[in-house]
């Protein structure tokens, strides 16, 4: 019986999902193609939130911590400074708290030409 | 599959329902029945809780980080405290250091560790998916499915033991008896509030069926149904016929018993399952 009850939990957690992602739009969109580096990538969540770690990596390769400067509190709308890596696809992924208390992550890219 | 820090995350949340649960069910039932030599029990379940409360806790630092370093990073920690997250771990810790206080006070301390219990029960009001909803009736619901599902496991590990011994066969038909009677009020609104909750969180047939939230919802129905059938058989039969001086029926209890604590584990499992790697369906 302890066989049977294992592979059903096992059978949940594989269809499980960590999905908690309020994540409303980004400039650049997600999927996007742009021709320029952006200065910044915009961040508009659907509620408050408190972003913990947002890092970047560049053409597989390359990551990096953004900087979040003074961004340190509970809100909506992030703004977060790039450098110019080159062409290549950005990936951004990011983790945050939502003030309900929950942990959030996400992950979107964009392609610079 | 998620990843190492998901797994521990489940494994952490089945370890503070197990502790959590146990040890205030235990106490409650220690009042509720006069039953002796349950200290140890309590003691080391809440300890258990403690372990994973704390546990849990730095967990949820990780998880902001993406990285070991968050668990002990006092910056996210102190985020953490300073939402609802941090209010459950303040009550958790509380609840628990009381009821293991109370088991050092004598008579008087029976009510010190039920009430430490039910503080550190009400504590799972305030995080999850219950939490955030301005609906009285499901914090309710929740605290009462809780208290009910507590009392029915601290009484089995008690139970168990006076039917081990064939001197306490009459002590363990009579408690056995008394639980008998009280769990044809308590296990109904077990059930009421369950279904309740699952109603009001999942919403649709569709839902249920269709969403990993809903399947693990049913996989703990279906364990729920099992426990019920072998609570039934305990009422129905093994606990009369003890009370009748049949010595065979402790053995059959003992032995059912101890499959109704694996039935609660693998409810209790799914349970942590549900309620941290599956999202409500939307």
């Amino acid at each position: 019986m302890k066989t049977i009850l294992l592979a059903g939990m096992m059978g949940i957690w594989a269809t499980g999902a960590m999905a908690h992602s309020p994540l409303d739009t980004t400039t650049p969109d997600n999927a996007a193609t742009v021709t320029e580096m952006p200065t910044e990538v915009l961040m508009d969540f659907k509620g408050d939130i408190r972003l913990t770690r947002v890092s970047i990596t560049h053409a597989g390769k390359h990551s990096m911590d953004m900087d979040l400067g003074e961004q340190k509190a509970f809100m909506q709308q992030f703004a977060l400074p790039m450098h110019d890596m080159g062409a290549g696809v950005y990936v951004v992924e990011w983790r945050g708290l939502g003030d309900d208390g929950h942990a959030l992550n996400g992950t979107f890219s964009f392609t610079v030409e | 599959m998620p990843d190492a820090f998901g797994l521990a995350a489940i494994v952490t949340k089945f370890a503070l329902y197990l502790g959590v649960m146990t040890a205030a069910g235990t106490v409650i039932a220690t009042l509720m029945f006069r039953l002796d030599r349950t200290r140890g029990l309590a003691a080391a379940f809440a300890a258990l809780g403690l372990m994973a409360t704390v546990l849990a806790f730095s967990l949820r630092g990780a998880n902001l980080t993406g990285d070991v370093s968050g668990m002990t990073d006092p910056e996210m920690l102190g985020l953490l405290w300073s939402t609802p997250v941090g209010t459950a771990l303040l009550l958790r810790l509380v609840g628990l250091g009381l009821l293991i206080a109370g088991l050092f006070m004598g008579r008087i301390g029976t009510w010190v560790s039920v009430f430490g219990g039910g503080i550190a029960i009400w504590s799972f009001d305030h995080v999850g998916h219950v939490s955030g909803r301005d609906t009285t009736l499901l914090y309710i619901a929740l605290t009462l499915h809780l208290l009910a599902f507590a009392l029915w496991i601290g009484v089995l590990t008690p139970l168990k033991r006076l039917a081990s011994s064939s001197g306490t066969y009459a002590l363990a038909a009579d408690v056995g008896h008394r639980f008998g009677i009280i769990a044809t009020i308590t296990v109904p609104a077990l059930i009421i509030a369950g279904g309740y909750m699952g109603y009001v969180l999942v919403g649709s047939l569709d839902a249920l069926i269709g969403t990993g939230y809903g399947q693990a919802l049913i996989i703990k129905v279906l364990l729920v149904g099992l426990l019920l059938v072998l609570a039934a058989a305990n009422k129905l039969r093994f606990i009369p016929a003890l009370r009748l001086g049949d010595s065979a029926a402790a053995n059959h209890l003992s032995k059912s018993i101890s499959v109704e604590w694996l039935v609660i584990l693998a409810v209790l499992g799914t349970t942590a399952v549900l309620t941290t790697n599956l999202t409500l369906p939307t």
